[in-house]
């Protein structure tokens, strides 16, 4: 039967020919091939035959050949279709600011977050030399001393240089504030008042030279080359030397009258979008912060920065690092099995200026940071939200199809193609986007000293910058065209006689299309919600978890070390204040950013063998543990009177849990120079974020001035405040008295949280107002269109409640479906960012009922208002007209 | 005025046409390609030439009567206009000129 049957050329191929031909160059083309096809088909056989054909028609398909797309650019059809849009969006007002306003929040929305974004990819690529300049990063894989981290040895600056010609050069800092890096009180030398400034850190001549920071005065190259010499900002030698060059004029800090430091020269500000920020800059030529410090591989407190030799192998160098050092220098002072574990489990690696201020979450390196994935999150909620805005827009457009439907069959009846009708309801999207694009920009301007606030940064919208609006007019027309192009296919693909007969089922079509986008649209804004609801009860379990210490009515008194030996004095007249619980000197303070000393100690016993852990040791004095109310759970308190104190240690459980004495009360614990006996076990108290673990600390009698805690019992905190500023002032007039709350200080930890949450909150209520403008512009239309269904209902005895719950019922379902899927989702989400804290909040189900709730409310007040107009209207007025 | 360059290819497409004589069209010429040069051509490069050839005024062409052969269409048949003959002849005299010039070489064939 099929034998009978002429073979035929493939049928794809000959319809693919036929649609881009053009028509009069068809016949003969078609023709040929047919004809090649057959002759063909006896020569070589039909399937030799078939591919031919294939090729033939596809190398055919030229420029030459190809239908001409026949756009009309008559200027007047443009006018034209750009009138009947503006009649159109005039006169049906409500859709048309609905469409335009929800548009306008979601590019508001974007714009805003771009800036952000934008700022945060820009950190430290200002730099002349920005793709040779890295920095030196350690990192331990596994063992008590796993991560990564950014501190060096001092000698190891020096290291790199000698033994690898790679360098360029390398610079080291030293911003810790051990050793006064940080916040010191200064003054001119000819002035005896102090100032406290903030900012300082040691450093290399070398990081001058690395960074190349335009020098406003002074040598670029020899600012920091002799002994005590120090180079400051633009704004602090505006400040301190107003109208002067203040190159080789001293200043004193800490009132080191012994020591003044000389001004070598005055560099420009560090820009915000830098990762380092400093105002002054002392040089580290002949400092030693302890004997024998600058051949000291023990030690480890300085940032190395490193400019590379062009056209360097980064990876291969990094190889060589870690061996090097370890064989070279590291190794002197390891026993043979801990060279073996360091290079097994440690290596040195470099990474880029640009990427430090973004991808440094796990890097140890006391500064904050950006995070990667915060630009990530909110790159996500600003796509979102415009998403959600498109989606109002192709709702809204195909619901009102029922409407168009008769110009549509009208306008094909006199002639019009649909590609005409395409290029009209584009045209009439694209009027839609560029109003609301300049609605947009409107808000964005005005809300953004609003967002500067909330994300802390400052922007500006570069109106002026070359790309700006060009981007802006490219971002219009690409939106247009995404929203419209939808609407546009489908509603010019009515037929004619259909739609004129009034076939066409009033905007009930497609309602599954529409379905999924609402569904789409309150998944997003409840994934928001949630994550919103999330951020916030983490915030308050932190801000709320019982730490181990009494956070509230503690004020701190700063820069206490200038008072030198009228210290005593000074905590003795604290003391004797009414309001005044207790006084304790200590740098030492459970909250981020307080002074740390974090070293390596063994147990007495088995210090032979090399098990070392890490810890803090915190000098504290006999008053620190009363005044913070930290519990002893087991042992004692340090004694006032006992000699042995000073050779005594306070642990706390952590640690006692990682020692695992079976009773650590005079255990014997050493850092290599000091044996000390445990006399006392405290309760576990956080000390650092709560992103991280509670680590072991041991208290040790000692002195460290800078800071003085009081504990204040009084309900006059005024009162208090001022009582002790005149203690302060009697003793030391001549400087300022600087003081914070320990909760302030406490609740500063956390500010990235506060501002994430803070943010989410924003964006949050933003995509749900926008989808809620949607929802309220769709039922308002799908009540208009039933408005006759109501009337019959209403005839035949349908109760108002009833009609309600018709009318409201559709949506609900489809906020409730958006609620099934939008809870996993979150759950998974937020699950992922609590991974961060070492302590959190377990997510209850009380969450998402309150985000569903939520939702479902707000859905049943946006639809609630037009659907109970419809219960109520009498089915008179949307009867009568038939 | 500019002269009209006419390609190798179509100055080959525009002699066999010639050679053709009435029944030239795409896979006739395309077949005389195969035969008489032993060079394999696609029909698409056959039709782009033709093309081109006419647009410059070489080749006019017009259709023939339909048959039951190539599905019922019909076939376009060029034919050499004056314009195509002394673009040819030009050509020719221009390389016999140049042949001329070459010492130790002579013409096969006296065409003149």
């Amino acid at each position: 039967m099929s034998a009978a049957k002429p073979p035929r050329p493939p049928r794809w191929a000959d319809r693919f020919l036929e649609w881009y031909c053009q028509p009069e160059l068809l016949e003969e083309i078609q023709g040929d091939a047919y004809e090649l096809f057959d002759v063909r088909c006896e020569g070589k056989g039909p399937k030799a035959a078939r591919r031919a054909f294939v090729w033939d028609v596809l190398r055919s398909f030229r420029l030459s050949t190809i239908r001409k797309i026949t756009i009309q650019f008559s200027p007047d059809m443009y006018k034209s279709n750009f009138k009947i849009a503006w009649r159109n969006m005039a006169k049906h007002k409500m859709y048309s600011s609905i469409k335009i306003g929800g548009f306008a929040i979601g590019i508001a929305a974007c714009l805003l977050i771009a800036l952000f974004i934008l700022d945060e990819l820009s950190y430290d690529r200002h730099y002349p030399e920005t793709g040779r300049i890295y920095r030196v990063i350690g990192e331990m894989t596994e063992g008590e001393f796993a991560g990564k981290g950014v501190d060096f040895p001092a000698p190891f600056a020096k290291a790199l240089k000698d033994e690898f010609p790679e360098f360029e050069k390398v610079a080291r800092i030293n911003p810790n504030s051990l050793f006064t890096g940080g916040g010191n009180p200064i003054r001119r030398a000819e002035s005896n008042q102090n100032t406290y400034e903030e900012g300082f850190t040691f450093a290399d001549q070398e990081l001058l030279d690395i960074l190349q920071i335009p020098m406003v005065y002074g040598d670029p190259k020899h600012a920091l080359d002799e002994p005590n010499t120090i180079v400051i900002t633009k704004r602090k030698a505006d400040k301190y030397f107003p109208n002067e060059n203040p190159v080789g004029k001293t200043i004193i800090a800490n009132n080191n009258t012994d020591k003044p430091v000389k001004i070598g020269g005055v560099i420009a500000d560090f820009p915000p979008n830098s990762h380092l920020q400093y105002d002054f800059l002392i040089t580290m030529k002949g400092v030693e912060f302890f004997p024998g410090e600058g051949n000291n591989w023990e030690a480890s407190n300085y940032h190395t920065y490193v400019l590379l030799r062009p056209g360097t192998d980064l990876a291969k160098l990094e190889q060589k690092l870690m061996p090097i050092i370890v064989d070279k220098y590291l190794g002197a002072n390891l026993s043979k099995a801990e060279v073996e574990q360091v290079k097994r489990t440690g290596r040195i690696y470099l990474q880029a200026v640009p990427d430090i201020h973004l991808h440094s979450a796990d890097i140890h390196d006391g500064m904050s940071h950006g995070d990667i994935r915060f630009v990530w999150l909110f790159g996500a909620i600003a796509a979102f939200i415009l998403l959600i805005a498109v989606i109002n827009f192709i709702n809204l457009s195909t619901a009102r199809s029922a409407n168009r439907a008769k110009e549509v069959g009208l306008r094909k009846t006199v002639g019009s193609t649909r590609g005409y009708l395409i290029a009209q309801f584009l045209s009439e999207s694209l009027l839609f986007s560029a109003f609301s694009f300049l609605l947009g920009l409107l808000l964005a301007w005005v809300l953004l000293p609003y967002f500067i606030q909330l994300s802390g940064k400052s922007l500006q919208l570069p109106w002026f910058s070359w790309w700006f609006l060009p981007s802006i007019a490219a971002s219009t027309i690409l939106v247009g065209l995404l929203a419209g192009i939808y609407p546009a296919f489908y509603l010019s693909s009515f037929k004619p006689i259909q739609v004129l007969k009034g076939k066409l089922s009033k905007g009930s079509k497609n309602s599954g299309l529409r379905s999924a986008l609402v569904v789409f649209q309150f998944t997003t804004s409840i994934v928001l919600i949630i994550g919103t609801l999330v951020v916030t009860r983490q915030m308050n379990f932190i801000l709320n978890k019982k730490l181990g210490f009494e956070k509230d009515q503690v004020l701190l008194l700063q820069g206490t070390q200038t008072l030198g030996d009228k210290l005593p004095t000074l905590k003795k007249q604290l003391q004797q204040l009414p309001a005044v619980d207790a006084v304790t000197v200590s740098d030492y303070l459970p909250i981020n950013g307080a002074k740390r000393n974090g070293t390596e100690m063994w147990d007495a016993k088995k210090e032979q063998q090399g098990n070392s852990f890490a810890s803090q040791i915190w000098q504290i004095d006999y008053d620190y543990l009363h005044t913070m109310g930290m519990k002893i759970v087991a042992g004692r308190d340090f004694t006032e009177g006992m000699r042995s104190d000073s050779q005594g240690v306070i642990i706390n459980q952590a640690l006692a849990k990682k020692l695992n004495f079976t009773q650590p009360l005079g255990e014997r614990i050493t850092n290599g120079y000091q044996k000390l006996t445990i006399i006392g076990v405290v309760e576990d108290f956080h000390f650092e974020s709560m992103r991280e673990n509670i680590e072991g600390i041991c208290l040790v009698l000692g002195n460290s001035p800078n800071m003085v805690a009081v504990k204040l019992h009084s309900d006059n905190l005024q009162k208090a405040v001022q009582d002790i500023s005149a203690t302060w002032k009697s003793i030391a007039p001549s400087q300022p008295i600087r003081y914070t709350f320990l909760d302030d200080s406490f609740a500063q930890m956390y500010n990235d949280v506060k501002r994430i949450g803070r943010i989410c909150t924003n964006f949050a209520l933003l995509a749900i107002i926008v989808a809620c403008l949607g929802l309220f512009a769709l039922s308002t239309y799908l009540a208009e269109q039933r408005s006759k269904e109501i009337g019959i209902r209403k005839v035949l005895g349908a109760s108002v409640g009833s009609i309600l719950g018709m009318l409201l019922q559709n949506f609900l379902k489809l906020v409730l479906i958006a609620l099934v899927i939008a809870a996993p989702l979150a759950w998974y989400l937020m699950q992922e960012w609590l991974k961060d804290f070492a302590y959190r909040y377990q997510i209850r189900w009380d969450v998402f009922v309150l985000a569903g709730v939520a939702v479902s409310l707000l859905a049943v007040l946006t639809i609630g208002f037009q659907a109970l107009r419809s219960a109520l209207s009498n089915p008179l007025d949307a009867l009568r007209s038939e | 005025m500019h002269r009209i360059h006419l390609g190798e290819f179509e100055e080959l497409v525009l002699l066999l046409v010639a050679v053709l004589h009435g029944n030239a069209y795409g896979v006739s010429v395309m077949e005389e390609i195969e035969q008489q040069t032993g060079r394999s051509v696609n029909i698409s490069a056959v039709h782009a030439a033709m093309r081109r050839l006419e647009e410059k005024g070489y080749l006019r062409s017009e259709w023939s009567e339909a048959t039951t052969q190539r599905g019922g269409r019909r076939k376009r048949l060029f034919d050499i206009t004056q314009a195509g003959r002394a673009a040819l002849e030009q050509s020719r005299d221009t390389y016999l000129k140049l042949w001329d010039q070459i010492p130790g070489f002579a013409p096969k064939t006296n065409m003149a």
